[in-house]
């Protein structure tokens, strides 16, 4: 998921920038204080998630997280994201700090997309089933739609589209599996213990496009 | 779907581990050999990843595969600084220089080491000016043995490289290394600490 630094062409870099940069300011617009714990715990779960590793066969994979950020903060998963990727890159050297843009875009804007199509059914009025099945789907295709932009990326620079998100997508399999099975159990924790972070959002949201 | 199924059990039994989150390459220089190892962080092998090398000026020289080990070897091509980077898969990328100074063969020149010619000699000195002229001076006192100054320094170049190479495996290995306990609690330090200034300033706001 980490796009290394010196792989994508200047525009491609210079317009996630661009993107993300949008992002992060539409995230921080009218920020409740109450908010920001919230956004600083999650950003911290991000930043070590990706350390994570899931063996799966003779091989292991890291976890990203971002369906669950998108799905408790919206818009604010991309401050949140932006923030865990530049600790990443700083520290541990994944990705690198001139990609940090195109990175942030291509994990956050997944987390924002499926907080649309999911959120209405992560709610604490839904039956427990529907509840369960948005959550696993918000996880799902987060990691799914992330690994479709890092081919996209990656095709902007020059590589074949499909067989660069094929082999995104097809690696990413397992961890989309992991990851919706892991953002159901949280949402059905969170609506057990702290329903209001969950109710919070979607009480805040009314019509969620700017 | 079927299709996606069957690459995803593919890499997973190929193993490649095309998920991990950067990779990293090592190279080292051997007579006129440059043999180059590639990672990835946790310790697989970059196998069948692009290897291309690049002079100093940035102009291709030569481009192969990594095999199964993940290593690549090609011979000198010429007396330059070598950049090689290795592009794996998914926006993967790493590089590695070698400077100049490193290079004392290039692969033409060696074949003529064992010929005793004077000419060739010069030949051979002039492609490689990076001998120290002083140790070179050393060098030629056991012409008077039987040895051509050229014999001997290819003789010590063969065992010190022999001698040196677990110490240069030792140093690829030690090149990957993970992020370490202290890496982790400092950034999630510095994510609660970013934390507390953003509530400083929103309360600030609040009150102001």
């Amino acid at each position: 998921m980490h796009i290394s630094e010196g792989v994508l062409s200047p525009s491609v870099l210079m317009a996630g920038a661009a993107l993300t940069t949008a992002g992060v300011a539409v995230g921080l617009k009218g920020l409740d204080h109450e908010k920001i714990p919230s956004i600083g715990i999650l950003s911290a779960a991000f930043f070590v998630a990706s350390l994570v590793h899931v063996p799966i066969g003779p091989s292991s994979v890291h976890l990203i997280l971002n369906g669950l950020i998108g799905l408790i903060l919206g818009w604010k998963a991309f401050p949140a994201i932006l923030v865990g990727l530049a600790l990443q890159a700083l520290l541990f050297q994944f990705g690198g700090i001139t990609s940090l843009g195109v990175n942030t875009l291509n994990m956050a804007l997944p987390a924002v997309i499926c907080y649309n199509l999911f959120g209405w059914g992560v709610r604490i009025g839904t039956r427990q089933l529907v509840f369960t099945v948005t959550a696993f789907a918000c996880g799902f295709c987060a990691v799914l739609i992330s690994g479709v932009l890092v081919g996209f990326s990656l095709y902007l620079t020059g590589e074949a589209f499909l067989a660069a998100a094929k082999l995104v997508v097809a690696a990413h399999f397992p961890v989309m599996l992991i990851e919706g099975g892991l953002t159901a159990a949280c949402a059905l924790f969170l609506r057990r213990v702290k329903p209001e972070l969950l109710e919070g959002e979607y009480a805040a949201k009314t019509s969620s496009w700017p | 779907m079927a299709h996606l199924l069957c690459t995803a059990l593919w890499l997973a039994l190929c193993g490649t581990p095309a998920w991990a989150h950067k990779v990293m390459i090592f190279a080292w220089v051997e007579g006129d050999t440059v043999y180059t190892q590639s990672k990835f962080s946790g310790g697989k092998r970059a196998k069948h990843s692009s290897v291309v090398v690049y002079d100093e000026e940035g102009n291709r020289l030569l481009e192969g595969k990594t095999d199964k080990q993940g290593e690549f070897s090609f011979k000198v091509p010429k007396k330059t600084g070598l950049k090689i980077v290795l592009k794996a898969s998914m926006g993967h990328m790493a590089e590695w220089k070698i400077s100049a100074e490193e290079i004392t063969a290039v692969a033409p020149v060696s074949e003529s080491r064992s010929t005793r010619e004077v000419g060739t000699e010069v030949a051979a000195e002039q492609a490689a000016p990076a001998i120290d002229t002083k140790t070179s001076k050393e060098l030629t006192a056991p012409t008077g043995v039987g040895l051509s100054r050229q014999e001997v320094k290819a003789l010590i170049d063969e065992s010190l490289d022999r001698k040196l190479a677990p110490i240069l495996n030792m140093l690829a290995d030690s090149l990957d290394r993970g992020p370490r306990v202290s890496e982790v609690l400092g950034g999630i330090g510095y994510i609660f600490g970013l934390v507390g200034v953003a509530l400083y300033f929103s309360n600030r706001r609040r009150k102001g």
